[in-house]
């Protein structure tokens, strides 16, 4: 039997088992899985490893050939566009013409018309109202209450009730805590709840808001119990943000005169356009702010430990030295954000690098491949905080290129940049101080810590931020 | 007060100027055109979630081999369900799937070019009257032959969805073109490699860009060699097109090829004998009743059509199926999904042959030629705007496919009146890859 055609269809081979999902194996930190080469030599990115978990773990090799040979890249699978080089993300995120915040992001299912789907005028407006506590004279008179509320954490460790799971050992004179369970977790959003001016008693109950709003952004699995946790805390805000419109609370200075209103009874008491904020747009703002000020702020003071403490000489350098700290936080977002980057929404058809986008479609501007641009950053893989090419000074929405320093994409830039990039820069770096002050000889707990593919070393970050830091330290 | 305001310029209050807190780069002048100040925004609530499907089922193995029990899910509770995992809008149900295949003032499709980000590198000839007159009548002319090479090699069994179902294609685009033997094969290769990659798969794409560079520049060469020819063949017609376009290029046959349907007739033959050959009822009642071949033959395209479903992208932002479609959002339109809908037609996860309830004409969605629904197969197939063809038009691909398909398995019925599979055979009907075809790969007789 011939069938004249048996060669030709071999294109289309039956016994092709892969199908829709691959399997794709871990490769060493650094190195991208072979996906094949097009004819020109160049490589080839198989849409399917965005959804891995290798690509979770090990993401910038993937990257890095995107920025070097698919600037823009067509993920035709996921109906995507993604654009990585430094000078496109600065570009895109700055035309504001060109690019709408159009809710076709996944958090928007969540988290309501947030400030991230706002453009032009309605997002200054809004912006312009919250600004000043995130950012300004407000917040800087606020730093007391920063130091207190660690300090009062760190000091519930050794509490008898134990609520943070630290464990003792008197005899070794060693102290074991899992930094996110003992501290990282609470902290941030303690700090945003003050902030906001939420109830003292109501602050369990906001960690759990947040933890099922966060995991339960759109397109996950949880997405159910993410709208469920949202409508929880619309519940929740709609009395709060009732008592507050009757009677607004202040927040106070170190020595107990009133600064300013907390945001909630400044929101309710700001009028956009001549009218009153309606309880909606307050909570999506609150819901935004507890997304954006917990979860963030968590992931930057695990990885900021996990990375510091893994380089010695650095961690040694920090100590002591607060000028130091601020340039490790810088270089800890460049390194590894937790933030991945914004979606897009192009409103005309355009050219870049010879790839059409149409217009409409959804855009990823991605601020970690940004970041480890190499075109930018020298050699951007390595952890290293005394680098001469990161500018880690005042951050302005444009204050991308200072005397050939550049700074990093942690917060964005543009119009979006992140309004809480100050207070959270304040919380990790005065966090992570007390933290240091309290925990003499503070080393890594290898044994329980994840694991990479060796068994051995130490699991990378990749994306987000790492789950657990366990760390060692002397018991005074 | 302006209207552009950054903390620091109010007036009255003592804001100092922090380090993040620099608006020094505040844009003077606000965005005009295109731009909007409000973007329309539907909160989703606890109720609305989608909580029996989750996100990556649809690009899963198992949407690969069964689509239809994923696709019941999205029918029957989410009719226009927001897939975040691929960034699009699926449309399951008959009505609403129809009614955007019509919508052309709201809708697009896209040619197979853009998947190669090649728009505008060759033209589809499609529309030349002359080179559908050429193709329709090579087929005819050349249809009993094609079939009688197909079944001579089936004569004592063999697998029909290799032997029959994607070879006939193949010998049919032999007679288009004017090809045999090694060419013949050559070009085999090529369609395929050409059509497949207009996709997602990276591998497959690139070597699709390759296969269609050879394929324009082996039609150079033919266009060359047949262009003073007196034949009839799509080749040589196309090298003789006068209009007042430039003339035809290879680049331009090789665009023809690709965005010609390559997958209903393959991919309708081999689900048609599947239905027949796993439903030996139905086999018989159309070995009874030959007929009967043109009605399982849509059938079979209702119940199991080969494309499942098409990509359209939205115009301009548009209000429908209860949400808001943004400009460019892709709305994937599921014939299969549809093609199921209770709403349309009886029992709708059986095959059968003597169904009353669906037409037996041109399956082309709304247009209902006897009142009754068609199955959605032809995916892309929209009303003919013409109100009356011409008598000289040539048939359309939609009626060649039908013919070709029913002459042929009524070929396959004159051969081997006591049809039956392999004893022990379990065929399968399955997807290579997302997003492409759904048929059957082997059919043993």
């Amino acid at each position: 039997m011939s069938n004249p055609f048996d060669a030709a269809l071999e294109v289309l081979d039956p016994d092709d088992s892969e199908g829709a999902q691959r399997r794709f194996p871990e490769m060493p930190i650094g190195e991208a899985v072979d996906m094949g080469h097009a004819p020109d030599g160049r490589p080839l990115l198989d849409p399917r490893i965005f959804d891995s978990p290798e690509f979770g773990r090990n993401p910038y090799p993937y990257y890095r050939i995107m920025r070097d040979h698919y600037p823009v890249f067509h993920d035709q699978l996921h109906n995507c566009y993604f654009v990585t080089r430094y000078e496109d993300v600065t570009a895109c995120y700055f035309d504001e013409v060109g690019f709408n915040t159009i809710p076709k992001g996944v958090s928007s299912g969540v988290l309501g018309n947030t400030q991230l789907e706002l453009s032009g005028i309605e997002h200054r407006r809004r912006r312009n109202i919250y600004g000043r506590h995130l950012v300004g004279a407000a917040l800087t008179k606020r730093l007391h209450a920063l130091r207190q509320l660690g300090q009062e954490l760190i000091d519930e460790w050794y509490a008898a009730e134990n609520p943070h799971g630290v464990e003792i050992d008197h005899d070794a004179g060693v102290v074991t805590i899992e930094l996110g369970r003992a501290f990282a977790n609470a902290f941030p959003i303690s700090v945003v709840a003050q902030v906001l001016g939420i109830p003292q008693e109501a602050r369990q109950q906001f960690t759990w808001w947040y933890d099922a709003m966060m995991s339960g952004l759109g397109g996950s699995d949880t997405h159910h119990e993410g709208l469920v946790a949202r409508q929880d805390l619309e519940e929740y805000l709609e009395s709060l943000v009732e008592s507050r419109r009757r009677l607004p609370t202040a927040l106070t200075d170190e020595a107990g005169n009133e600064i300013s209103l907390d945001i909630i009874s400044e929101l309710c008491a700001s009028e956009i356009d001549g009218d009153v904020m309606s309880t909606e747009e307050i909570t999506s703002f609150v819901a935004l702010v507890v997304g954006g000020g917990g979860e963030t702020t968590r992931g930057a003071i695990l990885n900021l430990w996990y990375l510091l403490l893994q380089h010695p000489e650095q961690w040694d350098a920090v100590q002591g030295d607060d000028g130091l700290w601020n340039t490790a936080f810088h270089e800890m977002l460049r390194h590894s954000t937790s933030i991945g980057g914004q979606p897009r929404h192009n409103t005309f058809d355009i050219e870049l690098h010879a790839v059409t986008i149409p217009s409409g479609s959804l855009v990823h501007m991605v601020d970690v491949a940004a970041n480890h641009d190499d075109r930018v950053f020298a050699d951007p893989e390595r952890f290293d905080i005394f680098r001469e090419d990161l500018y880690s000074g005042k951050i302005l929405r444009s204050g991308h290129d200072k005397d050939g320093r550049y700074s990093h994409m942690g917060f964005g830039v543009g119009p979006h940049l992140c309004p809480g990039a100050w207070i959270s820069h304040q919380e990790a770096v005065i966090g992570s101080q007390i933290l240091a002050d309290n925990m003499p000889n503070v080393r890594i707990n290898v044994e329980r810590m994840a694991k990479d593919i060796d068994g051995e070393s130490l699991a990378p970050i990749g994306l987000g931020s790492i789950r657990e830091l366990w760390l060692d330290f002397d018991l005074t | 007060m302006s209207e552009v305001e950054s903390p620091t310029d109010r007036p009255g209050e003592d804001v100092e100027l922090s380090p993040y807190g620099g608006d020094d780069t505040e844009p003077d002048v606000l965005p005009a055109a295109g731009y909007r100040t409000y973007e329309v925004y539907q909160r989703e609530r606890v109720g609305e979630t989608t909580n029996l499907i989750k996100p990556r089922q649809l690009i899963s193995d198992a949407y690969l081999t069964d689509p239809y029990s994923l696709l019941d899910i999205l029918r029957e509770h989410y009719p226009c369900f927001r897939d975040w995992a691929t960034n699009r809008f699926w449309i399951t149900r008959y009505d609403d799937v129809t009614s955007v295949f019509v919508d052309d003032a709201n809708y697009e499709t896209r040619p197979k070019l853009w998947h190669y980000n090649r728009v505008g590198w060759g033209r589809s000839l499609w529309d030349e009257v002359d080179l559908q007159r050429a193709r329709v009548n090579r087929i005819d002319a050349g249809l009993t032959a094609s079939v009688e090479r197909c079944l001579a090699e089936l004569a004592n069994g063999g697998d029909l969805a290799t032997g029959l179902a994607a070879r006939l294609p193949l010998e049919l685009w032999g007679e288009v073109l004017d090809l045999e033997g090694d060419d013949l094969s050559r070009f085999a290769g090529l369609f395929w490699t050409t059509q497949r990659g207009a996709g997602w798969h990276a591998e497959g794409r690139h070597e699709g860009l390759v296969a269609l560079d050879e394929l324009a520049t082996w039609f150079d060469a033919l266009l060359d060699e047949r262009r003073g020819r007196d034949r009839d063949d799509l080749v040589s017609v196309a090298a003789r097109l006068e209009s007042d376009r430039p003339p035809v290029s290879g680049a331009d046959l090789a665009a023809s090829v690709l965005e010609s349907d390559h997958e209903t007739l393959q991919g309708g033959l081999a689900n048609l004998w599947f239905q027949l050959l796993t439903n030996p009822e139905q086999l018989g009642l159309v070995r009874g009743d030959r007929r009967l071949v043109k009605f399982a033959w849509l059938e079979a395209l209702r119940h199991s059509p080969p494309v499942l479903s098409a990509v359209r992208y939205a115009r301009h932002e548009v209000e429908r199926f209860g949400r808001l479609i943004p400009e460019g959002g892709l709305v994937m339109c599921s014939g299969a999904a549809a093609n199921r809908d209770p709403r349309v037609f009886a029992e709708p996860d059986r095959f059968l042959v003597e169904r009353k309830d669906l037409c037996q004409r041109e399956p082309r969605g709304q247009y209902r030629a006897d009142g009754l629904p068609s199955g959605i197969a032809f995916g892309l197939g929209k009303p003919s705007v013409h109100p009356a063809i011409p008598k000289d038009r040539p048939r359309s691909l939609y009626a060649v496919t039908r013919d070709v398909a029913v002459a042929a398995s009524n070929a396959v019925l004159d051969a081997h009146p006591d049809i039956a599979l392999t004893s022990g055979a379990e065929p399968t009907l399955r997807s290579l890859r997302l997003g492409e075809m759904h048929t059957c790969w082997s059919l043993p007789i």
